[in-house]
């Protein structure tokens, strides 16, 4: 009887053969996991900041970031082994929303209109004015949101032995 | 209005709905795929003209930024729906070796289960009457 | 107003004690009886003796004018002293009566909460007003009805009451409706001033007298107060006898005399209430049960109650005000007494009434007292307005409606000296054997007896004193129509009235006294079983829809969504005319060509039997639409649009792996050649809805407000971004929630299926 159980099963069952067994390579592996991955950690964060005056945002930003895990995940490498230390993705989802909620109603405490932005305008030396408007950390919980449902989804679709989700409690 | 747009939305409803009408789970995942984009082009065709980025600074006549808005996060959304069907797809065919939606066999149940267990008017009323 | 301060103080300290104090519920009722007390003292004080009627409006909905707006005109003041009296008293047999009952919470708490809305109907002085309250009354008699929640037979009787009223209440707010359009206001002295005609108004007028037919118990809708006795006795006694049902008898008197002229609602109103009183009184001639005897009395008395006060003369009216009153102070004794005599002797058979006489001699002869009351007896209550109702009727200038009702209530009169009599033979003949034991305490005895006590002796006492009962209390029954007019009196003379009721008595007695105790058949009535039918073949024919409709095919679902949705578009179109002169705008060769990929990419996804193949033309169709995106000015969308298409391979891909190569040959549900039809009625009528919506639309887009102001208030230049984390950041909130429910979702289905499918590779392998 084939079970589904082990990879060679599946391949033997018709079914394509892993991701990770296509494109795995010393020198990709190496070009992604050194230095695409924290490049493109970069632009996502540069993305999601100048979404206000410029194509980007949160959900791009956020995406970026996805695109990277996905990058990881076909290298072979398993994109949370290092993230999951430090934020476990379900924490980061709850984090993003916690931040997007409370840029929501921290205007009601000083007499505004929830979600009104505030605009702050700093003089750094060197660089000039900088305008910071508090709608961007909504923008960052956006961002923590998508980062933290991309890599939810992988993980879990991603992995034959569930790790990350095992048996924990989740919900 | 761009008639090439509205054509391609035509298709694109068509092609969604055909595969929403399947029974195989990834055929219904490749159908609320394809319902959606065509219903993002539709927003945005019917929605806005074609004109510049609605970025402040730009030269010229600015577009409609509404509908951009309203599709940008029907995008986002529309992936986690994907991902949730493939994830029903995924998991039907772990355990059942199949990725078809079989007919819910409760549905029809129901009716069986409510008439068996209900007493009749008379009856109860029978019983009403008895000391 | 401070009575309205009572009528809250009733609702929050029934909800207190229903929620908060199920412990202790004796202090909510001792809390219950102080605002009883409180309420007792406002009426009085704010409206006894004063020249003008104090009002009193409370804003809710002042942009729809939708106020609640009191009175508390003379009328008002009756009831709301009928209400509250009766509540004190009755509370108090209730201490007593539920003593180690753990109902005990919930009743108090629904009991005064009951109370709390009654008053708001008796005071309110619009329509509106009395269907927010009447409603309320509705759902307490409902949960009061159904207090025992273990009785099947109480909670499908509390079921028939709720139904039954609830109906009469849609359609008192059918008729809010259509007097607020047509005549422009539901305050009862507007109405009264204005004496509205009309079809419209006609329709209101039916619709007000089904209201009030349900909810005081009139033919065709008699049956469930009966029902209702299911309820504990001093529910039975102060909601379904002196008070609630009495709300459609203060509906009819609120509006009789804007409506009463009209020979329609005399009709009516005379020929309900004639039948319910001869049905009402035919069947407590033959009812074992002394509650279900005095359940079909009561029915038998508000049909008369309707016949006068509906009947739109002013005299028939102040009988009918004055009987209401007479109504509900012996009613009670009678209810609270058998609740004695059932306390006792745990029975409430007509035929072992008597055995307890010994034992409650002072409740036995409050019963008799209460009993002659009822059946018009002089020096009686009862009697004094009997005897108006009589010369109101024999005086009442309506011509053939007048000799109908006058028929029917001499009729329905004997009948009811005729059970009364009979109840009367049953308490006062020598008993088959004595009960021994006591069940009460002490204590609880006086309680229980003190009210029963009470109520015959104010229907003795206010018989005596008719004319100043009637100075005081029913005189000022008038401010509901300035003709009403009359006065009580204890002994009228001898005129043509008193030898009717000679006459009545004479054949009532002899009736009443030669009916057996023990009648042979009880149970459900007609109208139960009717209401029973209806009610079943209702559910009967939702479950044969619900097994037509729901066959539990996913596909048929989606194809009769998409079926009915393309028809409901196509109607449009049908009724709109297709659009003809639609401005198109030239594109450039460029987007035509990426359109035309697109859409040969869509048509592949549906016929390649690869999966993965599929997939991949998917993201074709996903990277093609970014870059039409781009062409028409979206750049964020088209970013947003990339990074997703490729995030959607890649999940493909993943779930895919575990999946044959090829699509299985998909099982015909229905032919092809059907759903492609579907498919492609879809694909037309859509795109030429969406133009014919944005062809006819007419408000300016909103777009230049935002583009406006995105830079100033908002910071922001990408006015896309603005308006997702700004202007309309609750949306992007509520959208992010979604991605965040979707995920956790994927987690979970895999988490599961992994469990299930160790356990199950587990399990093959042993």
């Amino acid at each position: 009887m084939t079970s589904p159980e082990h990879p060679k099963d599946v391949s033997n069952s018709g079914g394509a053969r892993n991701p990770s067994d296509i494109v795995r390579s010393a020198i990709f592996d190496e070009l992604v996991d050194r230095w695409l991955s924290k490049v493109a950690v970069l632009v996502a964060i540069y993305v999601t900041f100048r979404g206000h005056n410029a194509p980007g945002g949160g959900f791009a930003g956020g995406l970026i970031v996805g695109g990277v895990f996905v990058l990881q995940y076909l290298t072979g490498r398993e994109p949370h082994v290092r993230f999951r230390t430090i934020l476990h993705p379900t924490r980061l989802l709850g984090f993003g929303l916690l931040l997007a909620l409370g840029t929501t109603v921290t205007p009601l405490f000083v007499g505004a209109t929830p979600l009104e932005s505030h605009i702050w305008k700093l003089d750094v030396p060197l660089i000039g004015e900088v305008k910071i408007v508090s709608s961007m950390f909504f923008d960052l919980g956006v961002f923590f949101v998508v980062v933290a449902v991309v890599l939810m989804i992988l993980l879990s679709l991603g992995t034959r032995q569930s790790t990350v989700f095992g048996d924990e409690d989740i919900a | 209005m761009s008639f090439s747009l509205l054509i391609l939305t035509g298709v694109l409803f068509a092609a969604g709905s055909y595969l929403l009408m399947e029974r195989s789970l990834t055929r219904i995942a490749l159908g609320v795929g394809v319902l959606g984009n065509g219903v993002n082009v539709l927003i945005v065709a019917a929605g806005s003209s074609p004109a510049e980025a609605p970025i402040i600074g730009r030269v010229g006549e600015l577009t409609d930024p509404l509908p951009q808005a309203l599709v940008l996060t029907a995008i986002v959304i529309g992936f986690a729906l994907l991902s949730f069907v493939l994830a029903l797809a995924w998991r039907n065919w772990t355990i059942t070796e199949n990725d078809e939606v079989e007919d819910d066999v409760e549905d029809r149940l129901i009716t069986r289960r409510d008439s068996s267990s209900a007493k009749s008017t008379d009856e109860r009323h029978r019983e009403d009457v008895s000391p | 107003m401070a009575l309205l301060v009572a009528v809250l103080g009733l609702f929050l300290v029934g909800v207190a004690t229903a929620v908060g104090l199920r412990r202790r519920p004796l202090v909510g009722a001792f809390a219950g009886l102080a605002v009883f007390l409180a309420g007792v003292a406002a009426t009085v004080v704010e409206g006894v003796g004063v020249d003008e009627a104090p009002t009193a409006t409370v804003k809710w909905l002042s942009a729809l004018g939708l106020d609640l707006h009191f009175s508390l005109d003379g009328f008002g003041v009756l009831m709301s002293l009928i209400v509250l009296v009766l509540g004190f008293a009755v509370l108090t047999y209730a201490i007593a009566y539920f003593e180690h009952d753990e109902t005990f919470a919930r009743f108090v708490g629904v009991f005064l909460a009951f109370a709390g809305s009654m008053t708001g109907v008796v005071i309110a002085s619009d329509l509106f007003t009395m269907f927010v309250f009447w409603e309320l009354t509705s759902i307490c008699s409902f949960l009061l009805i159904g207090l025992n929640d273990k009785s099947e037979s109480a909670r499908q009787a509390a079921v028939r009451a709720l139904l039954t009223t609830g109906a009469g209440g849609l359609c008192l707010l059918g008729a809010v409706a259509l007097l607020q359009v047509d005549v422009g206001t539901t305050r009862f002295t507007d109405l009264v001033a204005l004496q509205p005609t009309g079809t419209l108004v006609d329709a209101a007028i039916v619709l007000i007298l089904l209201g009030a037919f349900t909810k005081s118990a009139q033919f065709p809708f008699h049956f469930w107060l009966p029902g209702a006795m299911a309820a504990p006795t001093p529910v039975s006694a102060y909601l379904h006898s002196a008070t609630m049902v009495k709300a459609g008898i203060v509906l009819l008197a609120r509006t009789s005399p804007a409506f009463g002229e009209s020979a329609f609602w005399q009709w009516w109103v005379v020929i309900a209430g004639c039948v319910t009183m001869l049905i009402g009184g035919w069947r407590a001639l033959r009812q074992n049960d002394a509650k279900l005897l005095l359940a079909h009395s009561t029915v038998s008395q508000l049909g008369l109650l309707t016949v006068l006060v509906g009947i739109g003369s002013p005299l028939a009216l102040y009988a009918g005000v004055a009987h209401l009153l007479a109504h509900a102070v012996f009613k009670v004794g009678l209810f609270l007494g058998v609740g004695v005599v059932d306390h006792e002797l745990e029975t409430r058979e007509v035929s072992r009434l008597a055995e307890a006489r010994t034992r409650l001699p002072l409740v036995t002869a409050s019963l008799v007292v209460a009993t002659l009351s009822m059946a018009g007896i002089i020096p009686f209550f009862g009697f004094v307005t009997k005897e108006k109702a009589l010369v109101a009727l024999l005086e009442a200038d309506l011509g053939n409606v007048a000799t109908i009702a006058l028929v029917g209530v001499v009729a329905g009169s004997v009948l009811s000296v005729a059970y009364s009599a009979r109840l009367l033979r049953a308490l006062v003949r020598r008993p088959l054997k004595v009960a021994a034991e006591h069940h009460t305490s002490r204590v609880g005895a006086i309680l229980l007896a003190r009210p029963v006590v009470e109520a015959a002796g104010f229907s003795l006492a206010f018989g005596l004193f008719a004319s100043f009962v009637g100075k005081v209390l029913v005189a000022p029954a008038l401010s509901l129509d300035a003709d009403a007019k009359g006065k009580l009196v204890l002994w009228p003379g001898i005129d043509d009235a008193l030898l009717i009721s000679a006459v009545v008595i004479i054949v009532g007695s002899f009736i009443g006294w030669r009916a057996p105790l023990t009648a042979t058949r009880t149970g459900g009535t007609r109208g139960e079983r009717t209401f029973d039918r209806i009610y079943d073949s209702t559910l009967g024919f939702a479950k044969r829809i619900t097994a037509a409709t729901q066959t539990g095919s996913l596909p048929m679902y989606v194809a009769v969504t998409a079926v009915v949705a393309t028809a409901a578009m196509l109607s449009g179109l049908l009724l709109d005319g297709f659009p003809s002169a639609a401005s198109f705008v030239d594109d450039s060769p460029m987007t035509v060509l990426v359109a035309l990929l697109v859409a040969v990419f869509a048509v592949a996804t549906v016929v390649v039997p690869l999966r993965f193949t599929a997939a991949l033309l998917l993201g074709g169709v996903g990277y093609g639409i970014a870059v039409l995106f781009v062409m028409r000015g979206a750049p964020d969308l088209a970013l947003t649009q990339l990074l997703v298409e490729t995030l959607t391979i890649v999940i493909f891909l993943l779930a895919l792996r575990v999946m044959p190569r090829r699509f299985a040959p998909a099982s015909q549900w229905v032919p092809k050649w059907a759903r492609a039809a579907v498919a492609a009625a879809i694909g037309v009528v859509v795109p030429c809805f969406a133009l014919l919506v944005r062809e006819s639309r007419e408000a300016p887009s909103v777009a230049a407000d935002y583009l406006t102001r995105s830079v100033d208030e908002a910071g922001g230049a990408n006015v896309v971004n603005v308006i997702l984390v700004d202007f309309r950041g609750f949306d992007t909130m509520g959208e992010i929630t979604v991605l965040a429910i979707a995920a956790l979702g994927v987690v979970n289905l895999v988490r599961v299926a992994e469990r299930q499918r160790r356990a199950k590779s587990a399990g093959s392998a042993k």
